[in-house]
């Protein structure tokens, strides 16, 4: 036990000597949470431009302009006199689409001739162009039933009957967990944890490359008694340590200050979270004894970090992708921190009800007991080459 | 100048730190990015119906639904509670409720409501369910109002269904494809980050070996500081010069090749393309070597540069729209060529503009790259004049 402690503090000690150690376990994930959370504050994006091409020129498309641009998330920025000129302000991104009034609209409307507007999304920027799509569609059936409404006032019918007549069926949808369809709460709560695993993948693996780089392996394993698992889990710990501190602020933070959706309550996710912590550890370690020079193993390391965001499902689900992929998905601690997230705080089922995932985030985290002897021999055997 | 080129690319071609960032990353990575998204789509999302109507008009609406390509139903349910379960076992990811009442209610000439529930772990299954219910809804509701009204000719029927009909058109990811709306921005990330992570290895190493060399007393002193700064430039040049010579073919992959690998969308003008990179491959090189005055170690770049990939994706306003980026962000993100390159790039390539469309970002990249060849002539100088001081330093007191 005091061995334990000796390699716990020394490697505290380690840590708290190098800038690489504060920046990457400290500065650079806090950062990370305040930037993503602050990036998309609002919840969804308001007021974002679109182009007006109006050539009716009547009070009634005058009036489909204004309405539109009371539209949450449309700012109608600019009126263009053509397509053309609207479709070249949308290439050069000075708008997100355009709204198109060709002339006579109105005329043929009063004439019951049925005209044709259109409208047109840049789908380059995908979150955009959905939102828009959105507005500029709703805006198109309410023009449409406001014509459609005006003949049947003109006929006597009562507002009721009118509005059984012009849309029988009605959709009222129900956005389970996050209502608003808020940016930040689908995004924040994997995002920021996955770029806090991206860090203990490569801070584990810079740690134990450090001994290997200035040939200390052998002094760690004098301090952990000459047991390697000792000295292993003594560093691990020391990390965990830190790791948990900046986890625990996330949670706080989401959950407690942000009040974003937590139905299984803090100590859950707390829970999770650390769950989170061991199993990247684990799969850090795991990249280290597989390839045990720093720079390769970082690079292993950032490989798995970055392709984490991806292969989660967090924003491209899973199962739209290949099956190899899909079964790929499992070897990604963040996969199931997020499927866990998913259960546990934003849907509120009981933790049991996800074991899989509690499970396999055991394993990864379980990973380091089954490498003493290969951990000895990276420390001792392994000589670092420039 | 010509030596240094040479020599940097000798290293850059021995060292197998460099050899993975500059070549092995950018040739794999796009790929693998490009396999993950490249069904574009979600297709057939699973949810659950709760019929509590069982009318014709409810069974209509089922088929309906069932039958567009993003929904497939898999199951009914009794009530609410069942289907919860069924979501709750991850089995659906969403389900769909019909009053009791709907059919009765349409008979009657009255509305109807259907209820939505949706699985938030995705927006994807948001838009997919929802999507798929309102283009259901809106198909019977046409069908419903031409049985009620008296209409005789296709022209009536027409104008009853819809007094004003529209056209939606998606321009330039005519899918609403995911690969081919992140696949291009990331491309370029890739280009931006790997040569950040190389030239900032290569001068960590640089680093390291000056630090070894004077360990074993072997360090040069030069003759005069005006002879050491001349050298240290002419060195810079030569390094930023064999990066580019690297980075041109490997741009020329990652840009051309793998978008049509892939089948992206791909309107640009090849020469426009080119005319681009000239400024975004100075511009980051003279920023990574700037940024790389920061690492002392071979490896302590990776730390630095990696978990900014998503960030700086942020921050070019592709994955969230720039004009809903905070002001500070706003301004934060001019900080970095990949903000230019990747909206220069996804402008000329995805949306076909020309490059005088893209001259703010285009005099933006130039304004960078002359800004950071200053600042990385700047921290040469001044790092090789401290460096002069401490050789003479040793120089003069060998005892040392």
């Amino acid at each position: 036990m005091r061995t334990l402690l000796h390699v716990v503090l020394r490697e505290l000690y380690r840590i708290s000597s190098k800038r690489e150690y504060w920046f990457s376990m400290l500065v650079a994930p806090l950062v990370c949470v305040f930037f993503f959370t602050s990036i998309m504050d609002e919840g969804l994006p308001h007021d974002m431009p679109i182009g007006i091409v109006d050539q009716d020129c009547t009070p009634t498309s005058r009036n489909l302009v204004r309405n539109l641009n009371s539209f949450e998330h449309i700012k109608i920025a600019e009126a263009y006199p053509n397509v053309t000129e609207a479709r070249k302000a949308t290439q050069r991104g000075d708008i997100y689409g355009f709204y198109f009034i060709p002339k006579g609209t109105t005329k043929k409307a009063n004439r019951q001739e049925s005209p044709v507007v259109s409208f047109y999304t840049n789908y380059t920027f995908i979150v955009a162009g959905s939102l828009l799509y959105k507005d500029m569609r709703t805006m198109s059936e309410l023009a449409s039933g406001a014509a459609g409404r005006k003949v049947l006032y003109a006929r006597g019918a009562s507002e009721k009957g009118a509005l059984g007549f012009l849309q029988p069926i009605v959709i009222d949808s129900h956005a389970i967990g996050n209502p608003t369809l808020n940016y930040s709460i689908y995004l924040s709560n994997t995002l920021i944890p996955g770029v806090l695993m991206l860090f203990i993948f490569m801070v584990t693996v810079y740690s134990m490359g450090a001994e290997i780089k200035e040939s200390t392996g052998e002094a760690l394993l004098r301090a952990a008694g000459d047991n390697p698992l000792r000295a292993l889990y003594g560093k691990l710990i020391a990390h965990a340590l830190i790791w948990i501190g900046i986890g625990a602020i996330y949670v706080f933070y989401l959950y407690g200050v942000l009040l974003y959706p937590c139905y299984c309550g803090i100590p859950t996710m707390l829970g999770v979270m650390a769950l989170g912590v061991f199993a990247a550890q684990g799969m850090g370690t795991l990249m280290i004894c597989a390839l045990p020079s720093p720079r390769l193993g970082l690079s292993f390391a950032s490989l798995w970090g970055v392709i984490s965001f991806s292969i989660s499902g967090m924003s491209f689900p899973v199962m739209a992708m290949h099956p190899i992929l899909q079964s790929l998905a499992w070897l990604f601690p963040l996969r199931h921190y997020f499927l866990l997230y998913v259960n546990c705080a934003l849907d509120g089922f009981p933790i049991i009800n996800a074991w899989p995932y509690v499970i396999a985030l055991l394993a990864f985290a379980l990973l380091p007991a089954l490498l003493p002897t290969r951990f000895r021999n990276i420390m001792t055997k392994i000589a670092y080459k420039q | 100048m010509n030596k240094s080129f040479a020599r940097e690319l000798y290293l850059i071609f021995h060292d197998e730190g460099i050899l993975i960032f500059f070549i092995v990353v950018p040739l794999l990575y796009p790929l693998i990015y490009s396999f993950i998204y490249t069904d574009e789509v979600v297709r057939d999302v699973p949810v659950c119906v709760v019929d509590e109507s069982h009318s014709v008009e409810s069974r209509k609406f089922i088929r309906l639904v069932d039958a567009t390509a993003d929904v497939k139903v898999v199951a009914y349910a009794s009530d609410q509670h069942e289907a919860q379960k069924l979501r709750r076992e991850r089995k659906t990811y969403g389900y769909i409720c019909i009053p009791s009442d709907f059919g009765d209610l349409i008979t009657h000439g009255e509305q109807a409501h259907i209820g939505v529930f949706t699985d938030m772990s995705g927006m994807l299954y948001y838009k997919a369910i929802v999507m798929a219910s309102t283009n259901a809804s809106l198909e019977m509701n046409a069908d419903i109002k031409l049985s009620r009204s008296e209409t005789t000719t296709a022209e009536q029927d027409k104008a009853t269904v819809s007094p004003i009909r529209y056209d939606e058109v998606a321009l330039f990811n005519p899918q609403g494809g995911f690969a081919a709306f992140l696949i291009p921005a990331v491309l370029m990330l890739i280009l931006h980050q790997t040569m950040l992570l190389g030239v900032g290895m290569s001068a960590g190493t640089r680093r390291e070996q000056r630090q070894q060399r004077i360990a074993a007393g072997m360090h040069e002193v030069h003759r005069s500081l005006f002879k050491a700064l001349r050298d240290a430039l002419h060195r810079t040049w030569g390094r930023c010069f064999a990066y580019i010579v690297v980075f041109i073919p490997v741009s020329a992959y990652v840009l051309s090749v793998v978008p049509r690998i892939f089948n992206l969308v791909q309107i640009g003008s090849f020469p426009d393309v080119a005319m681009l990179m000239l400024p975004f491959l100075l511009a980051v090189v003279f920023f990574a070597e700037t940024i790389s005055h920061l690492v002392t170690r071979r490896e302590t770049i990776i730390l630095l540069i990696v978990f900014t990939s998503v960030p700086l994706l942020f921050l070019s306003g592709v994955s969230w729209p720039g004009c809903a980026l905070p002001p500070f962000w706003h301004h934060f993100a001019m900080f970095f060529p990949s903000t230019f390159g990747i909206n220069a790039f996804v402008k000329i390539n995805t949306c076909g503009a020309s490059l005088a469309e893209v001259r703010t970002e285009y005099i933006s990249l130039w304004i960078q790259a002359g800004a950071y060849f200053v600042m990385c002539v700047y921290l040469t100088l001044w790092e090789k004049s401290r460096e002069y001081r401490q050789e003479i330093a040793w120089f003069e007191e060998p005892d040392l």
